[in-house]
């Protein structure tokens, strides 16, 4: 089963899922402008109760707007398994310790290679404040078209054994084939990153990737998702 | 694509990797350069670039990277490359060089090498010195000169590369790396087929997938077929 570990929830979104041959997704809240993500994240809740049997539920807070830790009580009510931090959309470093009480041993997800704010290796320190944790970056922790943020990527896959990286917007294919061979299939998750990436182009990353032998393939495809979610079989 | 040896990252990029990977992917003819610049920290660039060309004949095809900084000798690099070597156009990368796309040390380089019909392909990304709106100055002081924004904007700076090729008639728009298969098909429809050419940045990144994305575009199969190759083997004939 291919698992989508992150996509945002924007019209078009299952359709974009049925035209790449996605069977699941984890979706969260587009940015919230002018109002709180409690918004957001009572829609995720809606659509995930319309398709149980597809979409996962992620939680999205700015950690630094009033009432956050609350909301975050309030989404997990909803049945949202995880939480996403975006620390370039949301204004905060992921670093600021006031981001660390909202850490409760749920998976997050950490919009990550922004540059400032969540660097690899600032992800990478938020991970290891919170060992219990798994810790997923996405873009491969590094967003960057000369490639320069894959060495901090690989030192903090390295040095924290609970962070793990999305495919999404990953050019490289070296890269994703040398995290595999380093550190095993199990740190790398697909993910489409609907509606910015295009799902179709995100999902051939992994599936025409040469060096992924099938067992490996099938956990950055979905493995991985299923049994950092603890999800039901299918 | 590029072929250099590069011990200090691990990387081993092979001129047989990167015809390996165009067989891969139905590619006839691959641009190839270093990933360094010459005449440092690689002396050899351009022998090592015109030796992996030498050895595919009809395959592969020299861009020449050189540091502006290096005055008369980048600029006797360059002419070399371009009249004894056979190369076909500049590649500058302001990321390893940090000369800017405008200063006057990259102005004339590129300069020289419009004189021969030869283009220049700048890497244009996210990071400083590389974005669309820095190197639209080197293509307004160069109106004569074809410039290539490589990687047509990175993640963030799309849109910019597309506004800069509207306003500038010089520039061209190359897709590699860059991952909206959403946003070449803007660019051919806001600047004609013509403007638009493929590039894979391989062997580490997949020229296969890069020939996908161009086709998960929707182009139609004439302004495809331009932006496969067409607009590309036109840029290479011109050069003189």
């Amino acid at each position: 089963v291919i698992i989508d570990s992150l996509a945002f929830l924007e019209e078009g979104l299952l359709d974009a899922l049925d035209a790449a041959g996605i069977e699941r997704a984890i979706v969260c809240p587009t940015r919230a402008r002018g109002v709180g993500y409690d918004i957001g994240n009572d829609r995720v809740a809606a659509a995930v109760a319309m398709h149980p049997g597809r979409l996962i539920g992620f939680a999205r807070l700015d950690p630094l707007a009033p009432g956050a830790a609350a909301e975050l009580d309030r989404a997990r009510g909803l049945g949202l398994k995880g939480l996403l931090l975006h620390p370039w959309e949301d204004g905060f470093r992921i670093t600021d310790p006031a981001v660390d009480p909202l850490v409760d041993g749920a998976p997050v997800i950490v919009a990550a290679g922004f540059p400032w704010v969540s660097e690899g290796l600032q992800v990478g320190e938020f991970a290891r404040r919170h060992p219990e944790t798994t810790v997923i970056a996405t873009n491969g922790a590094q967003v960057n078209i000369s490639g320069l943020g894959q060495q901090d990527a690989e030192l903090a896959l390295e040095t924290f054994p609970n962070l793990c990286i999305q495919t999404t917007g990953v050019y490289r294919e070296d890269f994703l084939e040398r995290v595999v061979a380093r550190f095993g299939a199990g740190r790398l998750l697909f993910a489409s990153g609907f509606p910015r990436f295009d799902p179709r182009l995100e999902l051939l990353r992994v599936t025409w990737a040469p060096a992924l032998d099938p067992p490996a393939r099938a956990a950055v495809l979905g493995g991985n998702a299923h049994r950092i979610l603890g999800l039901d079989a299918g | 694509m590029h072929v250099d040896e590069l011990p200090a990252l691990g990387w081993s990029l092979e001129a047989a990797d990167c015809v390996r990977r165009m067989d891969d992917a139905g590619i006839d003819k691959g641009i190839v350069m270093t990933i360094v610049d010459a005449p440092e920290v690689n002396p050899r660039a351009l022998e090592l670039i015109a030796e992996a060309c030498a050895a595919y004949p009809g395959r592969l095809e020299a861009f020449a990277r050189i540091h502006p900084w290096y005055g008369d000798e980048a600029v006797a690099l360059l002419e070399r490359a371009l009249t004894e070597l056979g190369f076909k156009g500049l590649k500058l990368h302001p990321v390893t060089t940090i000369a800017h796309p405008a200063g006057a040390d990259t102005v004339r380089l590129i300069r020289i090498a419009a004189a021969h019909g030869a283009p220049t392909l700048f890497h244009c990304g996210d990071e400083p010195l590389t974005t669309p709106l820095a190197i639209e100055r080197a293509a307004e002081a160069c109106p004569e000169a074809t410039i290539i924004l490589g990687h047509m904007g990175g993640y963030f700076h799309v849109d910019e590369a597309i506004d800069v090729a509207e306003r500038r008639p010089n520039v061209i728009l190359e897709t590699s790396a860059m991952p909206y298969p959403a946003k070449i098909r803007e660019a051919v429809e806001r600047l004609g087929p013509e403007r638009v050419i493929y590039g894979s940045d391989g062997p580490a990144c997949s020229p296969r997938i890069e020939v996908e994305k161009v086709r998960l575009a929707g182009l139609e199969a004439s302004a495809e077929r331009l932006v496969l190759g067409e607009n590309a083997a036109g840029l290479l004939e011109r050069v003189r």
